[in-house]
């Protein structure tokens, strides 16, 4: 149904599932040391034998060095926290209007209505004389709020759901049968259904969104465990009589943290970019509650006027900056925290 | 009775349009008059003869079937293709259409009218199939009348024809209901071009009914054969009107094209009208337009002051004929019982809105009629109007002080908004910051005794769907508060559901103060009390009425209103038995209408905002009417090769 | 494999029957105010005639138990509230040919594009093809298409001196919406096949084939792209179904008479019949893909078998 949603959500589960493989033929093939190390020659060394026993190995600090070597990366996380903690700190400062403060004649009561970007209001104002500058900043706010929920929903119950489905044989089928159906009903009833009983806000949304949603992680957590789980190592551990919430806790997930991180990364700008679906078959957020979604829907009814064309740029240069850094961010992220790439 | 009768037939539309009918004693116009159109507009525009008339339509009709739908897109379509007994002509008056002539027996219950002889059905490719006779009227009211088919419109034939009703809910098995035979109902053909209705009430109204759908004619056999499937598709249906559909695609395209066998073709200017679907019209049908590629296209109100200030653009504005079809105005809520899915309290207890909002409190502050001056005095209608209108219109047009709209209905000349009884109402603008805060002082002062808290939360709704009441209400929030003070009322503005919006809300009391519409059914201003009367039960108990304020509980639960509210009922009870003296059953109307508003228990606002368009055509060549499907006829209008202007769309409307 | 196939038929089957049941349900819990254009001043009568004639009054396990009767004599009903009685499968039989071509078009367009794209990106890894196709590959994923594709259809047909909207009949005005539908497959094609491939680019055979003395080109398309694809095939089904299905933003704005939105419209109607029927076709189609797929991936990879992959897509 929506076409682009879904896409770019099976994108995300194919980006993740590709990533672990080739990592996983990555870690098999650098199962020998490099030629030198074969080939030169060494004297015996006791102290340097116990050496071999201690790694000054610490898993997150790898993570945050491989991280760092990604310049790109490392710009485009400023970018990103710049845009959070300003979205966070922006109506504190001085001179800010309230973004749903509709500015009017105090005699007349009407409104400065579409008036282009100037020193009162930076970004100009919509229909009803509300500040954009304001509003496309608590927009940002609300639309991060609701990425940031429904990625830790679909985190939360999709590696639960996702762990259950996969370790435990005998709800395969169960579970498998309810992804075939859930994964089937369009979405677009859900929404409908979830506008009709309750009111439209961005828990409404939220809820909306995070519905379906966790089925897609629990799928993906599912698949990965399958390939896992059976690992030597792993039959080794439970052959020691390793209880299965450790082999799990220990085992499994740490193997899967750079990919779940991967995945929460891109629910954000994907969640963002579903609020303007959402948004443009009318089931957005109330005006009250601004969001980015609802602001690039407002902008691109007036589009076809030139004068106007700023009440759509603005949100959209923002909702794209955002979308893109958590991209990149994600993606390097989920590169450095996979510890076959520490070296 | 006679006198009356004339007086109906100048109901006017356009308030320009008061002078001249008054003293016409002609019982019937005449047929053969010459539309006099305000045609010197057209100085400095050519006509296109016969030309393609091409526009973008983004909502798909669901169905052709003129006898079933109750949408205004759809009106629009049996309005072209099927001519009714009588229509209105550009300025608003009656005329004849099929039916040549009519009379009435004394008391004005059986009514007999006259067909046009020689009409013919025709089918999509244009061929005749068969003549327009009194039995396919007959035939369309039966289909009309049949539960099976559905009609959304059966309702406005039940209220006048005899038995129509009782045969539908006989036919449907409601309970208790007797099964009778279509020849009771008040329908008949007496011979071939006569036809006969026998009303069950008499109504001063009945012969603007017969501009309606449900009294459109359809071929018989046709109706037969097709049942349910008739008007699915352009050739499941035949035409007998100015156009015939000559090809329908859904969501692609409807052509219709002129019917040269119409008794009136020469009063057919357009040769053919080309409809295209685009679900994104709003969006880029200004850019169409600009581009030459369609003939007609609205304008958003954001677009329109940015294209009257462009050169190259502004002589393309101009806008839509004024249309009363719709008044709006503020309700207040008067019951705060939960109701049950029949909309009555029965077996029900609690509250209809969120005990958060403090219902009790609102009751006594809603039943104080200081209270709700003050609010019908602080609201800002223009601030909010303004918001649909753009900068470029006066949004001071839009506002009304009556609920029956200006230039609804008139008599002796005199439009029914400008009588004695509405002098004072219609004087100036009810928004008086000085006047709403006296209001409220006296008002704090009384509700404080009888221990209302303050400030009263007032609950205001709105369907999330409409984008510009969202806006508006928004902005009612922020200008009440500042007028009145947060220390006074405490404007809670709540997103109603998007689907059910009106079951859930209006209909079941989930509101304080809500903008509600009503569009007129006839051309009496008895439709216009509708949305506020209830009738009074053999129980003692009072009827729902048409769900909107359910102002009885004020009487039934003996609050402060109670008198009041009383006293407006029995005013339209006064009203309604005035069947004879049209003078005075207006005066009378006026009455309770002015009661009702001068004691606040509804504050008007507006009519719908007119639409700023880019047209080739001449809005004011076209039919009007204040209420049915004549104003989307085609029909008299002429295509011309330039845009109009805001200029000549004045000098039109000064015509 | 038969015997394979046959079971996951059938289960697909089994979910196909609660999928439909599910959303019967769901739709029997809208409020019937959406059945009405007009509720508000029709009678209780006329609202129970209104119910009656689209079978709504009988209770609803009645109501599924003659949709599944009816189904299987292939009947899925008639329209009300989309096209009022007019038989579902007809409208569809209207919509899905032209759906069908543009799809096909973007998917054709999308591959001619997507692929050498994405090879080059490949081949040439950091240089600036790379640089710039990602750039193009960011931009599509971030900025929302609604706001791209309307660009794309103000500035294109000035460009091309066409009508805004679509004309069957004028090779012109297909270019924009079918370029338009391509372009997220063209970026997602794209980045898929320049990531198998750079991931194959570093296997031993690459290596050794290198160490051959095999030229830089034989090596990029007789190995690694080959290997390469294979992994992209399995989605080649389902990507193109969903181009199919068409898209909401894209016809709505060249009035592309397609099913585009067409689900969304008919659920809004509270259209029943309707809503059944695009379900069932998408379910169906949505089944199918993934069948397709999986037996793609056998066939062009030998090392991949039936077996193993029960339910590890």
């Amino acid at each position: 149904m929506s076409s682009l949603t879904d896409r770019y959500m099976r994108k995300v589960e194919k980006s993740a599932e590709q990533k672990l493989q080739e990592k996983m033929d990555a870690l098999s093939q650098r199962t020998g040391m490099s030629e030198s190390d074969m080939f030169s020659f060494a004297d015996y060394d006791e102290a340097e034998a116990e050496k071999t026993g201690y790694s000054n190995y610490s898993y997150w600090r790898s993570t945050l060095n491989m991280f760092m070597k990604n310049k790109g990366a490392v710009v485009m996380l400023v970018v990103m926290l710049a845009i959070i903690v300003f979205a966070v700190i922006q109506p504190y400062l001085p001179g800010q209007m309230d973004p749903n403060l509709c500015n009017m004649d105090p005699l007349t009561y009407i409104t400065d209505r579409n008036i282009p970007p100037n020193e009162k209001y930076w970004l100009g104002t919509n229909v009803i004389g509300q500040d954009l500058w304001a509003r496309i900043w608590a927009g940002t706010r609300n639309s991060l709020i609701i990425g940031f929920s429904v990625a830790a929903v679909e985190a939360v119950v999709g590696i639960i759901v996702g762990v259950l489905w996969g370790y435990v044989r005998k709800l395969d089928f169960l579970f498998t049968e309810i992804y075939n159906v859930l994964d089937n009903i369009p979405n677009t009833i859900i929404l409908i259904l979830v506008a009709y009983i309750m009111t439209p806000s961005m828990g409404t949304l939220i809820l909306a969104m995070s519905l379906t949603r966790w089925i897609g992680m629990a799928r993906f957590i599912r698949n990965q465990i399958l390939i896992i789980r059976d690992r030597d190592y792993n039959l080794a551990s439970r052959c020691l009589g390793t209880p299965t919430w450790r082999l799990i806790v220990k085992n499994l997930l740490p193997y899967l943290v750079s990919v779940i991180m991967l995945r929460m990364a891109l629910a954000i700008p994907s969640a963002i970019g579903s609020e303007v679906f959402i948004t443009y078959i009318g089931l957005g957020l109330p005006l009250e509650t601004p969001g980015l979604g609802q602001l690039i829907d407002d902008g691109r009814k007036v589009m076809m006027n030139a004068a106007q064309r700023y009440q759509l740029i603005y949100p959209t240069i923002l909702l794209s900056i955002v979308t893109i850094s958590f991209y990149i961010v994600g993606n390097a992220f989920s590169d450095a925290a996979d510890p076959k790439n520490h070296r | 009775m006679k006198k009356m009768l004339s007086l109906i037939l100048c109901l006017a539309m356009a308030r320009s349009m008061l002078t001249g009918c008054g003293g016409n004693e002609q019982t019937q116009p005449n047929p053969g008059n010459e539309t006099n159109a305000p045609g010197d507009v057209s100085e400095g525009r050519t006509v296109v003869e016969n030309g393609t008339y091409r526009v973008l339509y983004s909502g798909e009709v669901t169905t052709l079937n003129y006898l079933t739908t109750g949408t205004t897109n759809e009106f629009a379509i049996g309005a072209n293709v099927i001519d009714t007994l009588l229509e209105y002509d550009n300025k608003g008056n009656l005329e004849a259409s099929l039916a040549t002539e009519w009379t009435y027996d004394d008391e004005a219950m059986t009514w007999t009218f006259k067909l046009r002889e020689g009409q013919k059905w025709i089918d999509h490719t244009g061929a005749a199939v068969a003549d327009v006779t009194a039995q396919d009227f007959v035939d369309a009211m039966k289909y009309v009348l049949t539960p099976e088919y559905a009609s959304s419109t059966a309702n406005l034939v039940f209220s006048v024809i005899k038995n129509a009703e009782a045969y539908y809910n006989g036919q449907a098995g409601v309970e208790g209901a007797d099964v009778i035979d279509f020849s009771e109902v008040g329908v008949k053909a007496v011979d071939e071009y006569t036809l006969q209705y026998t009303l069950s009430k008499e109504v001063p109204y009945f012969l603007s009914m017969m501009t309606y759908v449900c009294f459109m004619p359809a071929y018989g056999p046709q109706l037969d054969t097709l049942g349910a499937s008739f008007g699915t598709s352009a050739d499941t249906m035949y035409y007998c009107g100015a156009y015939y559909i000559s090809k329908f695609e859904p969501q692609v395209q409807m052509v219709m094209t002129k019917n040269v066998n119409n008794w009136d073709a020469d009063n057919v200017f357009i040769g053919t009208i080309q409809r295209t679907y685009n679900a994104e019209a709003g969006t880029i049908g200004a850019e169409m337009a600009k581009r030459d590629e369609i003939d007609y296209t609205s304008l958003d109100s954001d677009i329109v002051d940015a294209w009257l200030n462009d050169p190259a653009t502004k002589d393309m504005v101009s806008m839509e004929r004024p249309s009363i079809d719709y008044n709006y105005f503020y309700l207040f809520n008067f019951n705060m019982h939960k109701l049950n899915e029949n909309y009555t309290t029965e077996g029900m207890t609690g509250y209809s809105v969120d005990e958060k909002y403090e219902p009790e409190n609102w009751i006594l502050a809603v039943n104080n009629e200081n209270f709700r001056k003050s609010i019908k005095h602080a609201i800002s209608r223009v601030a909010t109007i303004a918001i649909t209108t753009g900068q470029s219109a006066d949004p001071h047009t839009y506002v009304q002080n009556t609920i029956t709209p200006e230039g609804f209905a008139a008599v002796n000349g005199v439009d029914y908004t400008a009588q004695d009884a509405f002098a004072d109402i219609m004087a100036k603008d009810f928004f008086d910051a000085e006047a709403a805060k006296s209001y409220k002082d006296a008002a704090m002062a009384e509700l404080k005794k009888e221990g209302a808290t303050f400030p009263v939360k007032v609950l205001v709704r709105y369907n999330p769907t409409d984008s510009d009441w969202e806006k508006a209400s928004t902005v009612l929030e922020q200008q009440l508060e500042d007028v009145l003070g947060k220390d006074y009322i405490d404007i809670i503005v709540v997103a109603g559901p998007s689907e059910g919006f009106l079951n859930k809300v209006r209909r079941s009391c989930d509101y304080m103060l809500l903008l509600s519409n009503w569009g007129a059914d006839y051309a009496d201003p008895e439709t216009w009390t509708d949305p506020f009367y209830q009738p009074l039960n053999d129980d003692g108990t009072y009827g729902r009425g048409s769900r909107y304020s359910y102002m009885a509980t004020a009487i039934m639960d003996k609050t402060a209103a109670a008198d009041t509210v009383l006293e407006y009922f029995r005013l339209v009870d006064a009203a309604r038995a005035i069947t004879d003296d049209i003078a005075a059953r207006y005066a009378a109307f006026a009455k309770a209408e002015a009661y009702l508003i001068d004691h606040a228990l509804v504050v008007p606002y507006g009519t719908s905002v007119s639409d700023f368009v880019v047209t080739k055509l001449n809005p004011w060549e076209g039919q009007n009417a204040p209420f049915g499907v004549s104003n989307q006829r085609y029909k008299g209008q002429k295509l011309y090769k330039e845009f109009m202007s805001m200029t000549e769309y004045n000098a039109g409307a000064t015509n | 494999m038969i015997k394979y196939l046959a079971k996951r038929i059938g289960r697909s089957l089994i979910t196909l029957v609660i999928i439909i049941s599910v959303v019967f349900l769901l739709m029997r819990m809208m409020p019937i105010e959406g059945y009405f254009p007009n509720f508000d001043k029709m009678t209780d009568a006329q609202i129970q005639a209104g119910l009656e004639a689209q079978g709504l009054l009988d209770p609803v396990p009645v109501q599924l138990g003659r949709f599944f009767v009816n189904l299987f004599h292939g009947d899925l009903g008639v329209s009300h509230g989309y096209r009022n009685n007019v038989p579902v499968t007809e409208i569809l039989a209207d919509k899905v040919p032209i759906s069908i071509q543009m799809g096909c078009l973007s998917i054709i367009v999308s591959l001619i594009l997507g692929i050498p794209l994405g090879t080059m990106m490949a081949r040439y890894k950091g240089k600036w093809v790379d640089k710039m196709g990602t750039l193009f590959i960011v931009f599509i994923q971030a900025v929302p298409a609604a706001v791209y594709y309307l660009m794309f259809q103000l500035y294109g047909t000035l460009l091309l001196d066409i009508p805004l909207l679509f004309d069957a009949a004028n090779w012109k005005s297909w270019i924009l919406p079918v370029f338009s539908m391509a372009l997220g497959n063209i970026a997602y094609y794209a980045m898929w096949l320049r990531r198998y491939m750079v991931d194959e680019s570093n296997k031993d055979y690459v290596r050794l084939a290198r160490a051959k003395g095999a030229s830089g080109n034989t090596i990029m398309f007789r190995h690694i792209f080959r290997n390469a694809f294979v992994p992209m095939v399995q989605y080649l089904p389902s990507s193109f179904l969903n181009t199919v299905i068409g898209s909401i933003y894209i016809e709505s704005l060249y009035s592309v008479p397609g099913m585009g939105g067409l689900l969304v419209q008919v659920i809004k109607d509270n259209d029943n019949n309707m809503v059944q029927a695009i379900v069932l076709l998408y379910a169906t189609v949505g089944v199918i893909g993934l069948l397709l797929g999986d037996i793609m991936m056998t066939v062009l990879d030998p090392r991949i078998s039936f077996g193993t992959k029960e339910g590890g897509r």
